[in-house]
């Protein structure tokens, strides 16, 4: 569109084209988009604001989204004298990469068998997982409960990872789409040539499927990342929690650690609360940036099929 | 747009499975590889999906209490559901998960479908604007309900404290008051899912074809005409959708967890925190009881969402 404009617009007619072009690029609507915008995220840009304010700043400029003096008392009060973040951070990372690698493996497989081996039942194997996907899994936190614990998997990273990577139906959906959207003669003359379908699968389908794989690993990753409910229900030991989890336990204790003598009457529990909130969601929210188009693709065609 | 492309492929997933099923009648050569390539993806599946799914269905017919291991299989045929509809608790939450359900649902509908039109308006950014409106949902929950909580604080929040600025001094506890609880839980729930129902609008906008609108305006119908003749009846199916994968907060759990734990006078005991706190939080942990309440939740946002999608999705 923009090409046509620029092509057609000759010297003496500038002022009317620069209306056009305005009028064509909607000002008006990006006005109000940004405007919109900016309410929605006032609490976020609040939050960020706040991590930034010392303890008087807070109390005497608390709904201030820029504070006149930047401090960052609360980042090191955080980075020093919070025993169990690291722990709940190398969990969450635990967890969500562990997903991600189980989730690419199993789904990854499974959606090239669906999409190009033969065999019984396989149409509806993969029409069963689908469908089942729908029902609602009424009682399934009570069952999972009871479950874990029959498995001696509850109070455990590896459960957690098993458990969400058990939710394979929309990625071995994706990667079946990726699959056959792949050309197949390469394959079938690798075959001829004598390798077997796992050689096939692994030197020759699996790289080409990579726009897939990416789609599938930021769902998982960002998924058992951010999921607080059943990680709240199955995990209640510091040593196995996860940051989405703990952040409400280090922001319950976070006023008695407070009395350590080198931060004291320096910073706002409030204030030093908005800054671990900041850096429990920084992972997701840094993936997301990188990966966003990745990550668009995979959520606009899975609702397009829904 | 890049994602009407795939629908070449076969439409939505119902016409998907049925042509597989067809495929699959025809038969063909075994492949052992075949069963191996899908062997861990369908265990883990087995295991702690479709069980756990089975098992909480035969669970809401049981007595099970977490404490005592020999009730585990104590079916008692349909008691829970006697006991639930004289449990006043229940009976109070279920008119606060309705009450909340019919508040978000219009919310929803104007805030998601106001940024859709937005953003199938403009020509440049819309890759950018509709990465920032999913970005919401996409942050931890825990982080954003920590978050209103601040926000919400009496003393120190963000809200208070700009409405102080205005000269406003009578604040309202937001959390701490029966008439304000429910309304502040709302907002966090709403803003943190306004990401996939607007995204959803999105692509029903962008599937209404551009000549409709052309035609129209040149018949001279306002943008109001062209909304309400156009996008609305249009997106009908969108609607249902939307309806369908929203349902589901009248079993809304983590909100009132992490904020209100049912508080203040129970005003915010959702069913939903209802069957977490019978399960996990009271004496016995009694399972089959809370499997019971869920059970019933589920059926009912399942006929909700089938209601919604006979009447949108078949005129």
């Amino acid at each position: 569109m923009n090409t046509t404009v620029n092509t057609h617009a000759s010297a003496p007619r500038t002022a009317k084209t620069f209306r056009t072009l305005l009028r064509q690029s909607n000002i008006g609507t990006h006005l109000v988009m940004i405007v919109v915008l900016i309410t929605i995220f006032v609490p976020v840009l609040w939050l960020i604001g706040t991590s930034f304010k010392d303890r008087l700043e807070f109390s005497t400029n608390t709904s201030a989204i820029i504070p006149n003096n930047f401090s960052l008392v609360n980042y090191e009060y955080m980075f020093t004298a919070i025993q169990n973040l690291p722990i709940y951070m190398m969990n969450s990372f635990i967890v969500a990469i562990g997903t991600t690698v189980v989730q690419v493996f199993c789904a990854s497989l499974a959606g090239y068998a669906f999409s190009r081996l033969n065999f019984r039942f396989r149409d509806l194997i993969f029409v069963g997982i689908l469908v089942s996907m729908f029902i609602p899994r009424s009682g399934g936190l009570m069952a999972l409960y009871e479950l874990m614990t029959f498995l001696h998997l509850r109070n455990s990273v590896v459960g957690l990872i098993l458990l969400f990577g058990s939710g394979v139906p929309v990625t071995i959906f994706i990667m079946r789409q990726t699959f056959l959207s792949i050309p197949k003669e390469i394959e079938e003359s690798a075959l001829i040539d004598g390798a077997n379908w796992f050689m096939v699968f692994w030197r020759i389908a699996l790289p080409l499927a990579a726009g897939g794989i990416v789609v599938i690993a930021t769902l998982a990753f960002i998924g058992a990342w951010s999921d607080f409910l059943t990680t709240y229900t199955l995990i209640d030991r510091d040593n196995q929690m996860t940051i989405s989890v703990g952040i409400q336990k280090v922001l319950a204790t976070s006023y008695e650690t407070a009395l350590s003598p080198r931060f004291r009457g320096q910073f706002a529990g409030e204030a030093a609360d908005a800054t671990m909130l900041i850096f429990a969601a920084t992972p997701v929210v840094v993936l997301y940036a990188l990966l966003q188009k990745w990550f668009m693709k995979g959520l606009m065609e899975g609702a397009v099929k829904l | 747009m890049a994602m009407t492309e795939n629908q070449g492929q076969g439409g939505t997933l119902i016409t998907q499975a049925i042509s597989a099923i067809k495929r699959d009648r025809e038969g063909g050569r075994t492949n052992p590889f075949g069963y191996l390539f899908i062997a861990p993806a369908l265990i883990l599946y087995l295991v702690f999906n479709l069980w756990p799914m089975f098992r909480g269905f035969a669970m809401a017919f049981t007595d099970y209490r977490f404490i005592a291991e020999s009730t585990r299989w104590a079916f008692n045929g349909l008691d829970n559901f006697k006991e639930i509809f004289t449990d006043k608790v229940f009976l109070s939450g279920l008119g606060i998960s309705l009450r909340y359900l019919t508040m978000y649902l219009p919310l929803m509908f104007v805030l998601s479908l106001f940024l859709a039109i937005l953003i199938s308006r403009v020509r440049v950014g819309g890759q950018f604007y509709r990465w920032v409106v999913y970005l919401p949902t996409i942050l931890p929950i825990a982080v954003t309900l920590l978050m209103f909580r601040q926000l919400f604080n009496y003393k120190f929040g963000f809200f208070n404290n700009v409405l102080m600025g205005f000269g406003i001094m009578d604040v309202p506890n937001w959390l701490g008051d029966v008439g304000t609880a429910l309304p502040s839980l709302m907002v966090a729930d709403l803003w943190r899912s306004f990401g996939f129902p607007t995204l959803l609008f999105l692509i029903g906008i962008y599937n209404i074809s551009v000549e409709l609108y052309e035609a129209a305006a040149i018949d001279g119908a306002s943008w109001w005409d062209q909304l309400t003749q156009i996008t609305l009846p249009l997106l009908k199916p969108t609607f249902a959708l939307v309806i369908a994968l929203n349902v589901g907060v009248i079993g809304a759990t983590e909100s009132m967890l992490v904020l209100t734990n049912g508080g203040p006078q129970a005003s915010t005991t959702t069913l939903g925190l209802y069957v977490y706190q019978v399960a996990f939080q009271f004496g016995d942990l009694r399972l089959g009881y809370a499997a019971a309440i869920s059970l019933l939740v589920g059926m009912v946002s399942a006929l909700i969402s089938f209601i919604s999608f006979r009447i949108l999705r078949q005129s």
